[in-house]
């Protein structure tokens, strides 16, 4: 227990010794009186004696501790907590300050950003007392110190905290700490100079759950100074937009999902703006969660859309993540190019399965979004029952001979199936394995043994690019593959997340035949394995290729029952999906943090791309949602403002080490999108939760000697024990006069 | 007799306004010579007080042979005699008796300086009324003893002594009352002057009991000064016992009620104690003048 003013203890001390003087100094001298009749006096005396004694130790402790009590009031003790950095004086220190910068600091309470107070508590650290260097530490995504170490510059670093703002980022914790101990960490082994380091910040439990405080000098004194109120303010936020393709008319799903970080439950609405059109979305999220709010909406034309998601009517502490901005690509129906021997229209066979679920796809479309905001079906131009061709005019799935390669209309496919094709030819092997470096997917369904020789030699083919999880072989003689099924399957992810919870019912009826055994390679990722076998082998393998990615789906399926069940379709829908959405979840980007971006093969070159920020006037659709359609072409990615774009070996990729503002930024070649991605605020930076007190002194502190101060501290904390301290003092008053009158007769 | 005039404490020209009084006494006194008081003996040359028929043996001489030659009866005429009366003043010189006094050497005020100015003039009553006083000093033990007198000079020196009486720390006198029991021979009035602050009051009246089995009349004269009833007003004293009884501190004010509780039990106990034994109990307050006390007392026993 501290005292914010110990001299009030001594002073208390003093002031409860003040009645014992002052009735000492002003007790009566007595009238000394010979008496007659001293036995009487005695007698009375004896009698009132033991009442008054009681009544005078009762009121000699009441009176004692009311003083006491009123001394303590003033005293302003602490309960549990340590002296406060800022209060301790003289010595040689260092002292380091990590602000944080990160966009929850934005969020308001009692009309006023966290951050103004963060700036305020900040600079009480900063001011110069001799023997004092200290430095200053701007923590978002990618922290930065003012100083490369601790100076005595103070004045410098006030001014550079002046001229600091909130950014729309989340905070590298960890990385602002390694920072903060390069800086402490001690230079020779002789210096002992006192270790601080102090944190403003609100300590959001999403970015200091894990917080690391051990590369710290174990010396060091940590000030936590959180500027959070003790309840977590009231946010609405849009969390995720994302489209997904719904039915075979070429709608797209859209859902929103919208966080209500408050404690009662609400009412939310959201306008989806998506080019010229806008919908309202709205539903009611109950407290401290989020809930996704679902519309279908129709896509006129393939390419790309942009928009975004603002909620209605909201006035919540962070309006900076009420808007949303998202991305959808609506691409023309894909076309499948499936190589296999097996004669058309030849039942049942396996590639006949595989044709007539690409061509009950539809326009199926399942075409990847970009900017890690969603996922659109084409437009509904691919009507269920047609099976090879869309309107009679451009076919959907194309069957290609093995034997005779056109390497054209392979080329021009958007995803290659492989079924039975027997032995490829080295020319044929080479064509798979360039598509799948610059970006094109292949599905390949191995059901004979010769298919074990295939894909040993596309991986081969493709060089250290191509890393299966697995080697498959062909079955040793004798031993029949039949009657297998899913043993383990990555529930959690695609393609088998779709199921929800009926997948162990479905997966408990599908009876395998036929395919490949396998054994886990050494330096495949073992997550590329999204089935196995119930014999160990590998059922599905999904491994990535430079830009493009690889499929394996290790079964006959003209002997298996998955065909025949009505999980095949959906399984192979997610599967090409996922196929061809690889480079999807590279693409989300989030503002403040490093991104590299494989553009789309469609894209080409980098030569001739430029970025276009949100503001800028782009060439085909510009203003749909985003900013101010401005007058000349927008900002080039020569100027490094927006990052850079370069060919590799996989296509053109986009890098940019620290996006900016969050919006819709594009990338055009002669006026024309080739791709779009929003950069976003992360979610749980409107999740305004703090973390505990107690979990950073004594958890995350690792030992170190840690005081957290909140916000209200000073002035709640501490006013609500000095009224309980008056209280107490007034209670005892009370009490005394209470005796009083009880012993008065 | 010559009046003696010495002690400051006989005041003959105040006692002048008492001159036509008496004291008497209510019962039958035994005495040497005549005087006011009815004997105990009823003889021949006295006041005539009745007619009584004569029964064989008696004095013939009292026979009242007018009526017998009237009416042929014999009856004999009854005289009472009357006597003077031994009265015995016995004064508490203990040491509470001086409670009141306005310095430690000077007991003016005090109740021993009251008993000194009533025992003065009851002397002076007493013996101008032909009677014999004695006196005796009770203080540890029967301190002084002067037998009855009547002379000048016999009330001159129990008027010296009275005069110089000192109190000594004592807080028994029952032991002085049997002393003075054992040399008092004649029946008479024991006159008790005391404030009864003692440890053995019951001892007390048990010795007066004494005397009144021997045919003494008591009379009991409770000295009590009005600071006694009630504590001083003052927010703290040092009270001292006046017959070594240590000393106490304490507020009045806090035991004033539980004082006179106890003080007046004190009196209502020594004035019960008094009646039972027999005795007359008069309290005698020192805020009233003693000539005022002693002309109430003797009108009362006037009757």
């Amino acid at each position: 227990m501290t005292f914010l003013h110990p001299w009030a203890i001594w002073v208390g001390v003093a002031a409860a010794a003040v009645p014992v003087v002052i009735h000492v100094l002003t007790r009566p001298r007595p009238v000394r009186m010979p008496l007659s009749t001293l036995r009487f006096v005695r007698e009375a005396v004896r009698q009132r004696r033991s009442w008054r004694r009681l009544r005078d130790y009762i009121l000699l402790i009441l009176r004692t501790l009311a003083v006491l009590l009123i001394a303590l009031a003033v005293a302003m003790p602490q309960w549990g907590a340590r002296r406060q950095i800022a209060d301790l004086a003289g010595g040689d220190s260092l002292r380091v300050v990590v602000l944080d910068l990160s966009q929850s600091m934005a969020a308001r309470s009692g009309a006023v950003e966290l951050f103004e107070r963060a700036r305020t508590a900040a600079a009480g650290y900063l001011r110069y007392r001799p023997g004092l260097a200290a430095n200053l530490v701007l923590a978002g995504a990618r922290p930065r110190g003012v100083f490369d170490g601790p100076s005595t510059n103070f004045d410098a670093l006030r001014d550079e905290l002046s001229r600091c703002r909130v950014l729309p980022q989340r905070m590298d914790v960890n990385r602002a700490l390694d920072m903060a101990a390069r800086m402490l960490a001690p230079t020779m082994p002789e210096d002992h100079r006192r270790r601080e380091l102090v944190v403003v910040s609100d300590f959001q439990r999403s970015s200091w759950s894990r917080a690391d405080f051990s590369p710290l000098p174990a010396d060091t004194q940590i000030q936590f100074e959180s500027v959070a109120p003790a309840e977590p303010p009231v946010n609405l936020a849009v969390l995720r937009i994302e489209g997904r393709p719904a039915g075979s008319q070429g709608n797209v799903q859209l859902e929103v999902e919208v966080g209500n970080y408050s404690p009662t439950a609400r009412k939310m609405a959201v306008d989806v703006a998506l080019g010229h059109s806008s919908w309202r979305l709205s539903g009611t999220c109950p407290p401290g969660r989020s809930t996704t709010l679902i519309e279908e909406i129709g896509v006129r034309r393939p390419g790309w859309e942009w928009g975004e998601a603002r909620l209605v009517g909201v006035d919540d502490a962070l309006p900076a993540d009420n808007v949303r901005p998202f991305v959808l690509h609506v691409r023309p129906p894909p076309r499948y190019v499936l190589i296999t021997r097996q004669a058309a229209g030849r039942r049942p066979t396996s590639s006949l399965f595989i044709e007539c679920a690409l061509a009950s796809l539809g326009g199926a479309g399942v075409s990847p979004g970009a900017g890690g905001a969603g996922v659109s079906p084409a437009a509904g131009e691919t009507q269920a029952g047609r099976l090879r061709h869309d309107g009679g005019q451009s076919p959907v799935v194309v069957r290609v001979d093995p034997a005779a390669i056109d390497r054209p209309a392979v080329a021009a496919g958007d995803l290659v199936l492989l079924d039975h094709p027997g032995k490829l030819s080295v020319a044929t092997i080479k064509l798979l394995s360039e598509l799948m470096r610059h970006g094109r997917p292949v599905l390949y369904v191995a059901g004979e043994a010769i298919d074990a020789t295939n894909l040993k030699r596309l991986c081969e083919a493709a060089g250290s690019g191509l890393e299966m999880p697995v080697e498959f072989a062909p079955p040793s003689a004798g031993q029949a593959r039949r009657d297998l099924f899913y043993a383990s399957v990555r529930r959690e992810s695609p393609p088998f997340a779709v199921f929800g919870d009926g997948l162990p019912s479905l997966m408990g009826r599908l009876r395998f035949a036929g395919g490949l055994t396998s054994r886990r390679a050494s330096n495949g990722l073992e997550a590329d394995i999204l089935a196995t076998y119930n014999d160990g082998s590998a059922a599905i393998v999904l491994t990535s290729c430079e830009a493009g990615a690889l499929a394996v789906v290790n079964a006959d399926l003209a002997a298996s029952n998955l065909p025949k069940t009505s999980t095949f379709v959906p399984l192979l829908a997610e599967l090409i999906e996922l196929l061809r959405d690889r480079h999807r979840a590279a693409a989300a980007a989030f503002c403040g943090e490093p991104m590299v971006v494989q553009l789309p093969a469609e894209a080409g070159s980098a030569a001739g791309l430029r970025v276009c920020g949100p503001g800028d006037l782009a060439g085909g659709r510009a203003d749909s949602a985003g900013g101010t359609p401005a007058p000349q072409a927008g900002a080039d990615a020569d100027a490094g403002r927006y990052g850079e774009l370069a060919d590799e070996a996989a296509g053109a990729v986009w890098r940019w080490d620290s996006p900016a503002a969050p919006g819709v930024y594009r990338i055009e070649r002669d006026q024309a999108t080739a791709f779009a991605m929003a950069v976003n605020l992360p979610a749980e930076e409107s999740r305004l939760e703090n973390l505990p007190a107690e979990v950073l002194t004594s958890r995350l502190a690792a030992g170190r000697p840690a005081v957290y101060r909140g916000m209200g501290d000073e002035g709640r904390s501490r006013d609500d024990q000095w009224k309980w301290f008056a209280t107490a003092c007034v209670a005892c008053i009370l009490g005394e006069i209470s005796a009083l009158l009880i012993f008065r007769t | 007799m010559t009046d003696r005039t010495t002690s400051r404490f006989l005041d003959l020209r105040a006692l002048g306004a008492l001159e036509q009084m008496r004291f008497t006494t209510r019962r039958r006194v035994e005495g040497t010579f005549m005087g006011y008081h009815q004997s105990r003996q009823l003889g021949g040359a006295g006041e005539f007080v009745d007619f009584r028929e004569y029964t064989g043996g008696e004095d013939l001489r009292r026979l009242d042979w007018k009526v017998l030659a009237r009416t042929g009866k014999a009856f004999v005429r009854i005289h009472e005699e009357e006597t003077n009366l031994d009265c015995t003043l016995a004064l508490d010189a203990s040491g509470s008796m001086r409670f009141g006094a306005a310095a430690r050497r000077d007991g003016r005020g005090s109740k021993l300086e009251y008993v000194q100015f009533l025992a003065t003039a009851l002397a002076h009553v007493i013996t101008r009324s032909q009677d014999r006083v004695g006196l005796a000093v009770l203080d540890e033990g029967l301190g002084q003893w002067l037998a009855p007198g009547a002379t000048a000079s016999h009330v001159g020196q129990a008027q010296e002594i009275v005069e110089n009486l000192q109190t000594h720390a004592s807080l028994r006198m029952a032991g002085g009352l049997r002393q003075l029991f054992e040399r008092c021979r004649r029946r008479g009035v024991l006159m008790v002057l005391s404030d009864f602050l003692m440890e053995d009051a019951e001892d007390v009246f048990a010795a007066l009991r004494l005397f009144r089995h021997r045919g003494w009349d008591i009379v009991v004269l409770h000295v009590v000064h009005p600071d006694e009833e009630r504590l001083p007003e003052g927010m703290a004293y040092r009270f001292e016992g006046m017959e070594n009884e240590g000393r106490l501190s304490c507020s009045p004010a806090e035991i004033r009620a539980a004082y006179r509780e106890r003080f007046a039990a004190h009196l209502a106990m020594i004035r019960q104690l008094a009646l039972a034994g027999g005795c007359d109990y008069r309290r005698v307050s020192t805020a009233i003048p003693y000539l005022q006390t002693l002309g109430g007392f003797l009108v009362e026993r006037a009757g």
